[in-house]
């Protein structure tokens, strides 16, 4: 959605009027700051300062509730990279990530220009659509949970009554199916967000432009191609990037459907810090999160390049 | 011929794919609605049609508003989400209007910290928070929640208000200076109508982040009968190794059904709101 | 004799800061005569306050206590009802907060990281190994406490006491024991309906029966605290294995009893279990069970209260009278070449030093682990929690029902996580990673008994040998 701040080009203001420009420039500066007090006092209390206590926890040995630790360098980081449920966490979180988001991406450009379309009730059916993100997690998993159950599955129940099938489908159970379920519950979740995003792109390409290209007799993909994908790439540049972001951070999800498992094999950054968390080993834990970043944000950055080097 | 010719277009490309979606993003609520009216007994009888009812019960949604707080959860809930979203967006608004349209050194640095900061993971943060909450004295009280939602509200949505604001031509703005308005007055008259809808795509935004949060809301708010709905909810409905399937799905049902309906009279200014950036594209 | 007697009980009363209702409740439980208690009150300046002076404790204040949400709702409420009689006695206003288990750590580690929180909070298991720098001494309270009930048994002290050192006052847990239904049993095979299977290998034999019937044994594997260690620490004990010897340091996890152990369990996996079993979390085996798919699983007892209540008719979860409650029977764990062994680790109460009000903490912990109000609360839960000394297991709740009785017996051969070690933090550690549990479903999942143990050994040499 924020394709916003890098489509815009630079205010053609500053290029009209290059000598006016120091002159506003030494104006709007303290207001530009004392506007953004507010925001980034905030952010600087309740994100930064716990941020930097989060690194510097992740350089210790500190145990929740015991007041005397010590600085250990990396040697968390060191001891996670030796650690085979961390590799395995980084495998998930990046299968788990690039799997979902294409599927999100391809369905969600799908819904969207389904829903482009005009038809009765359009407008209670793009809502309708957009509930799987409303609905909170914490009780729409516990949806996916009984889909899944291992035992009273729907699904399961209904085969076996079909004759289709003599157990219970293992949804969870078993590595590759655990996997292939958290991912389709997360594709169920995300598909909306990237529907709307492109939806708002879409309404944005000029009709006329599509009528003449159709007159030419160009087919409805050279069509797409042509005229509607360059008006919606950055949006969907930027939507992909928000949506990695949102998965790679997932925790909610995979917490409550698998909690990491079978054998620590679905965890992900997420599920597995909070699952160190659980013995109080707080520097550990912070490292996993913090291990995080730096991933992401060389992500963030090559893509918001890619985004504005095309501009 | 013409006609049925159409109308077989419009099946393909609009009704089949639709119905495909419908089916697909609408199934689990389907399942949360049926499993909210279903008997006890049935959800554990294997030798019926799962998907079907074979009776009717207001059990589970009786038993959510007799037995447990879920109506003082949601009020909760919707409080602090309401505040979050209001906080959150007089800050981003400063911000976005800041970033978007004010030239000065630094900016765009700030602009590339504030994404940054969305991209801490709240498994990191809520610990190191704790304390913060603490020394406040917020903890367990709407506040807390009111204060550290924005960490993950402010960065999104001043992101996306920064591009609203460089989509208004500028020379509406410079038109009222000419005129006399100082800069905060043509802000306040010109270009804050002018904003409404990326405003109200941020707020909406803002609102469904914080009606679905639900770590911070368990270790900052959950004392007593202050606790959000989603908190509330896994904390009384799941006991020991039981889980409550039915009230648990009936209050999935009422927690989002309600937003959805509200979404469904905003989802055109929504859309709009995030347009206008891509016209500029 | 009395006189030595009131001494003793006046200095508990001002050492504990009992109230005056404190005292007298304390010394009806010493059996000390009306006049005696009386004497006790006066001379430890507790008398009824005159009308118009203060009363003898601070007025507004308030404790919240944080518990996981109770299995059984009408004990919650009982406790709810016991915190308010004892806060309007006090004039202190309790609050009760009770969360879903797997979330109550997180909001312990918020809370003492952060320096307030919940003033009471019931501990789990090992937990106080963890917080206990955060937790008031309670020596005296937790020896008294014990000593009214018969001393505690080894899993509760092992589980609990920190270093020999009390933090939090033991209570007793929900036990573990083999839910089965016995039509099943009987028709599998099984000569008397009401003798489980002694060994394992008994029972695994006897699960490949049932498993053809459509029947199989269900068996938790799942990332869970519950049922899935539940099994895998007392099938490796009873296999000749432990995490480490008494030193705590050397691992004893790799033995070639234990390999062989789990290459039978592997090997029963497919035969006599249901497979989907590696799933399953703390519920799912009650879902099996009550749906009728399987015939026996690890539990504890509320699979069996559950039936019950379904039959009367009174559920409130999503249970019916699938399964018939007078079907269900209970034993003990089975025995392995070293015998029958239970996992169980004891809850208990403790107040945060974080705590505004430790003196009310320690009062309301105090009063409520009187037998007159500890009793009732046991009772309430129906026989879901078992007690933590001898001295209560001799109670109708746990007697009364023949079918339940191995819930309370299980004590006697319970050992706590981390043993032949204590309970320690490494303890905890290798708990919250599930290494056992998932030496187990790696087992199952690779086929290879000998390399998940190696692997699970080697996970266990990094935590117990740093």
């Amino acid at each position: 959605m924020s394709v916003l701040p890098i489509e815009a080009p630079a205010r053609p203001v500053e290029r009209a009027k290059p000598t006016g420009m120091g002159r506003i420039l030494d104006r709007e500066a303290p207001l530009a700051y004392l506007l953004m007090f507010p925001g980034l006092f905030i952010l600087a209390l309740f994100m930064a300062y716990p941020f930097g206590l989060g690194v510097y926890l992740s350089m210790t040995d500190k145990y929740v509730g015991f007041a005397n630790y010590d600085f250990i360098g990396f040697d968390n980081f060191r001891y996670l990279f030796q650690d085979t449920i961390f590799q395995r966490t980084v495998r998930n979180t990046f299968v788990y990530s690039f799997f979902t988001v294409p599927f999100k991406l391809v369905l969600g450009m799908g819904l969207a220009l389904v829903l482009n379309n005009h038809f009765h009730f359009s407008r209670f059916m793009r809502a309708g659509l957009l509930l799987p993100w409303i609905v909170p997690t914490a009780i729409s998993s516990l949806a996916w949970l009984m889909l899944y159950d291992s035992v009273l599955s729907p699904f399961s129940i209904l085969f076996k009554n079909w004759g289709l099938i003599d157990s219970n489908i293992n949804f969870l159970g078993s590595q590759y199916n655990a996997m292939a379920a958290l991912c389709l519950a997360n594709v169920w979740r995300g598909v909306p967000f990237f529907a709307v995003s492109i939806l708002a792109g879409l309404q944005a390409v000029p009709p006329d432009l599509h009528e003449a290209a159709a007159l030419d007799g160009a087919s409805a993909w050279r069509r797409f191609r042509d005229v509607t994908l360059p008006v919606i790439r950055n949006i969907v540049l930027i939507s992909t990037l928000f949506s990695v972001i949102w998965t790679f951070a997932d925790f909610q999800l995979v917490y409550v459907l698998t909690k990491g498992g079978p054998a620590n094999s679905t965890h992900v950054f997420g599920t597995y810090a909070y699952q160190l968390m659980g013995f109080s080993d707080l520097g550990t834990a912070a490292a996993v999160s913090v291990s995080m970043f730096p991933i992401l944000a060389v992500f963030a950055v090559v893509l918001l390049r890619y985004v504005r080097a095309e501009d | 011929m013409v006609g049925s010719n159409t109308f077989r277009l419009r099946l393909l490309q609009l009704y089949l794919p639709l119905a495909f979606y419908a089916v697909f993003l609408l199934f689990p609520f389907a399942w949360m609605l049926i499993v909210s009216f279903k008997p006890a007994n049935d959800l554990l009888d294997t030798t019926i049609n799962p998907f079907l009812l074979y009776g009717f019960t207001f059990d589970h949604y009786r038993y959510l508003f007799e037995e447990t707080d879920f109506l003082r959860w949601t009020l909760n809930t919707f409080i602090v989400t309401v505040g979050a979203t209001i906080l959150s967006l007089v800050c981003s608004i400063l911000i976005g209007y800041a970033l978007g349209r004010l030239r000065f050194r630094g900016g765009n640095t700030m602009g590339v910290i504030i994404f940054l900061a969305y991209l801490v993971p709240p498994t990191l943060l809520f610990i190191p928070l704790a304390q913060v909450v603490t020394r406040f004295n917020l903890y367990g009280e709407y506040w807390s929640l009111i204060f550290t939602y924005p960490t993950f509200l402010i960065p999104f949505a001043g992101w996306l208000l920064m591009g609203y604001f460089r989509t208004i031509p500028i020379e509406l703005e410079q038109a009222a200076m000419v005129d006399g308005a100082t800069r905060l007055r043509a802000m306040w008259t010109i270009i804050m109508p002018l904003a409404l809808p990326g405003i109200l795509s941020a707020g909406i935004f803002c609102f469904t982040l914080g009606w679905n949060e639900f770590l911070y809301a368990l270790v900052f708010m959950s004392t007593g009968t202050m606790k959000t709905m989603p908190v509330g909810v896994v904390s009384d409905l799941i006991r020991a190794d039981v889980l409550f399937y039915g009230s648990l799905m009936a209050a999935g049902i009422l927690g989002s059904v309600p937003v959805a309906i509200a979404y469904s009279f905003f989802v055109d200014h929504y859309i709009s709101g995030l347009t206008a950036g891509a016209t500029k594209g | 004799m009395t006189d030595q007697r009131v001494d003793d009980l006046v200095r508990e009363a001002t050492r504990m800061r009992y109230s005056r209702r404190g005292i007298m409740k304390r010394a009806s439980a010493l059996g000390l005569s009306a006049a005696a208690a009386n004497a006790a009150v006066i001379q430890s300046g507790k008398a009824a306050p005159k009308r118009g002076q203060a009363p003898s404790v601070r007025q507004n204040r308030t404790i919240s206590i944080l518990a996981g949400t109770y299995f059984v709702p009408e004990a919650q409420e009982f406790f709810d009802q016991q915190a308010t009689e004892w806060g309007t006695q006090l004039g202190v206003t309790v609050q009760t907060d009770y969360i879903n288990w797997p979330d109550i750590q997180a909001r312990i580690a918020a809370a003492v990281e952060g320096g307030s929180g919940p003033d009471v909070i019931e501990m789990r298991d090992v937990w106080p190994n963890l917080y206990f720098e955060n937790m008031v001494p309670v020596d005296d309270l937790a020896n008294a406490v014990g000593e009214s009930y018969g001393g505690y048994f080894d899993w509760v002290t092992s589980s609990v006491a920190v270093d020999g050192k009390w933090f939090s006052v033991p209570v007793g847990a929900s036990s573990a024991a083999f839910a089965y239904r016995m039509s099943y049993f009987q028709e599998a095979g099984l000569a008397d309906p009401k003798v489980f299977p002694a060994t394992w290998d008994e029972l695994f034999a006897i699960g490949a029966n049932l498993k053809e019937m459509g029947k199989p044994l269900g068996q938790a594997l799942g990332q869970s605290t519950g049922d899935p260690p539940g099994f895998a620490y007392a099938y490796m004990w009873a296999n000749g294995a432990m995490e480490r010897e008494e030193d705590g340091k050397t691992i004893a996890f790799n033995t070639p009893e234990f390999v062989e152990g789990m290459q039978k369990f592997v090997d029963a996996w497919p035969l006599a279990f249901d497979d989907t079993g590696l799933a399953w979390d703390d519920s799912a085996n009650n879902r099996a069970f009550l749906s009728d798919q399987i015939a026996a699983t690890i539990n504890g007892s509320s699979i069996y209260i559950e039936a019950q209540k379904a039959k009367r008719g009174a559920s409130t979860a999503d249970y019916e009278v699938v399964v018939d409650p007078a079907d269900i029977w209970h034993a003990t764990l089975p025995a392995g070449p070293s015998g029958p062994f239970v996992q169980l680790g004891s809850w208990s109460y403790a107040a945060m030093t974080y705590s505004p009000e430790q003196e009310a903490a320690l009062e309301f912990i105090t009063w409520w682990t009187e037998r007159d109000h500890f009793v009732p609360w046991l009772e309430a839960q129906q026989g879901y929690i078992i007690p933590m000394g001898p001295g209560l297991t001799d109670l109708e709740v746990f007697t009364g029902d023949p079918a339940l009785a191995p819930y309370a017996t299980v004590a006697e051969i319970a050992r706590n996580k981390g043993y032949a070690g204590p309970a320690d933090q490494k303890a905890a550690q290798v708990s919250s990673l599930y290494i056992i549990t998932n030496t187990f479903a790696e087992a199952i999942q690779s086929g290879d008994a000998q390399a998940a143990i190696e692997n699970g050994a080697a996970q266990l040499q990094r935590i117990y040998g740093r």
